[in-house]
């Protein structure tokens, strides 16, 4: 069998896995979901960054701290209707003499709906089990980790803070309407007060958490009829193996590594 | 025991995968081991590489020769395949075995002046006419010539030290034989750098560290990120 090997261990898988969740374009998403009683669009885009890699035999690339630093845009609309009593001037008849029976028309009070967005962003962090896929496809070879396992998610400091600028956001719209504007914006902050930390993370997380579990890290990638010489002249044409087989895992001795076999042919 | 030891990042290529290397390199580009003077070899194509015939007074156009090798099988250290008596195989090197044909266009000229001017008419077009060949079994014994730059570029040469033919009388032919041979092989095979990304198959790039060297049938080296 011709074989060749190359193997990196932990801190090599370190340079080598930050570089390559560094490489991994910006990921956004929109939608919309439900945060206490009120229904958010939401737009969310963010970036891969840090991480601790720990490579576990036989075929488990562990990411501790692997960290997804976001931004979200949040588009709230508060309908009056749902605070405020809905109110009609009812039907009034009366008889009028030459005229006859005139009525007026019942006349509802319709609550206007305040829009407002919130910026703001943190990150999240979690622990994700990576396992190891090797694929032929298209005539390229195809190493890369797919998550497997994901701890729940860490929010960031700021995540907490989030509330307060939703408030913030929301309350000076409020005020802004005659006689009941600061009751109602009691009534908003007497709300977020009670979705909390907690109901914002459960917002959040379903938002988050694909884009961490649908993570896959290229390791290694090239084509099957691999050119380790280019053309150099008319008479020194490319030069190229065929790799015939491509396996990887993890190998456990004084120190863990990452492994990948390649066996070749002319 | 890890591959990579104190180094972050470890590659290596056996014996069987280079002599794979090496073969689909004389496939690809066949003039690398195929030499011949006008006589056999006009111009180089990239089946065969287009040298000038041995000058000699007297002869028109020189002597032409023609010497084309069989794809070399290298065995690197330990020693797995044969050797000739008196060769052995020492830590760091490599052996290889090769068949070189080496060939001679014999012209036979006659002693008449308008002959001799009708030779010199017909080598401004050579022609092959009286080809006489040999072919010779070579065994050789060489080591490693590498370099490699702080951006990861680098690249491996096969440089060889000694060649052995077996069997050749008289011993001082046989000196001179391998002379030439030698200096011929390691001409040719200094010219194929073989780059690091294919001794790793283009995974892991490598600051090297140390290395490319030959180590129990492989040749390796190591490096960081």
């Amino acid at each position: 069998m011709a074989t060749i090997l190359a193997a990196i261990d932990e801190g090599g898988a370190n340079t080598l896995l930050g570089d390559a969740l560094a490489s991994i374009p910006t990921l956004s998403k929109s939608g919309s979901g439900s945060l206490g009683p009120f229904t958010a669009g939401y737009s969310v885009q963010g970036t891969f960054a840090g991480g601790t890699v720990d490579l576990i035999a036989p075929s488990t690339v562990r990411i501790e701290h692997l960290r997804f630093n976001w931004q979200m845009t949040l588009s709230f609309g508060i309908d009056l209707d749902d605070f405020l009593p809905h109110f009609c001037l009812p039907q009034v008849c009366v008889d009028i003499p030459c005229v006859g029976h005139v009525c007026t028309p019942k006349i509802c009070v319709s609550w206007p709906t305040i829009g407002v967005s919130v910026p703001f962003g943190d990150f999240v962090e979690a622990t994700a089990d990576f396992g190891i896929d090797v694929s032929l496809s298209g005539g390229q070879w195809k190493v890369q980790i797919l998550v497997q396992n994901l701890s729940q998610l860490q929010f960031g400091p700021a995540t907490a803070g989030i509330l307060v600028l939703i408030g913030a956001a929301i309350t000076p719209l409020l005020l802004a309407i005659p006689f009941i504007g600061p009751f109602l914006a009691v009534a908003v902050d007497l709300i977020l007060a009670a979705i909390g930390v907690a109901g914002l993370t459960g917002f959040l997380g379903p938002i988050l958490s694909p884009f961490l579990s649908g993570l896959k890290i290229p390791v290694y990638q090239q084509d099957k009829h691999f050119k380790f010489l280019p053309a150099s002249g008319p008479v020194d044409p490319d030069v190229f193996i065929e790799l015939d087989a491509v396996s990887a895992q993890i190998q456990h001795s004084d120190e863990d590594e990452l492994v990948l076999s390649v066996d070749i042919s002319p | 025991m890890s591959l990579t030891g104190t180094s972050e990042v470890f590659a290596s290529i056996d014996e069987d995968a280079l002599n794979d290397i090496l073969q689909a390199f004389f496939n690809a580009r066949p003039h690398y081991r195929r030499y011949g003077s006008p006589a056999f070899v006009p111009v180089t194509t990239v089946s065969e590489t287009a040298i000038p015939a041995i000058a000699f007074p007297g002869i028109p156009g020189g002597i032409d020769w023609r010497i084309s090798f069989t794809t070399p099988v290298v065995d690197l250290f330990e020693q797995t395949q044969p050797l000739p008596p008196g060769m052995t195989l020492k830590p760091g090197q490599f052996s290889l075995h090769t068949d070189v044909e080496l060939c001679v266009n014999c012209i036979a000229r006659k002693d008449t002046r308008s002959d001799a001017a009708g030779a010199r008419a017909s080598r401004t077009k050579p022609r092959p006419d009286h080809v006489v060949c040999t072919k010779l079994g070579v065994f050789g014994i060489g080591h490693l010539d590498v370099w490699n730059s702080p951006n990861g570029d680098g690249a491996v040469r096969l440089r060889v030290d000694s060649v052995e033919l077996v069997d050749i009388q008289p011993d001082s032919l046989e000196t001179v034989l391998e002379c030439v041979i030698k200096m011929i092989l390691d001409g040719i095979l200094s010219r194929i750098e073989l780059p690091l990304k294919a001794l790793r198959a283009g995974a892991f790039e490598l600051i090297v560290t140390e290395g490319p060297e030959i180590e129990h049938n492989h040749i390796q080296a190591f490096g960081n990120v």
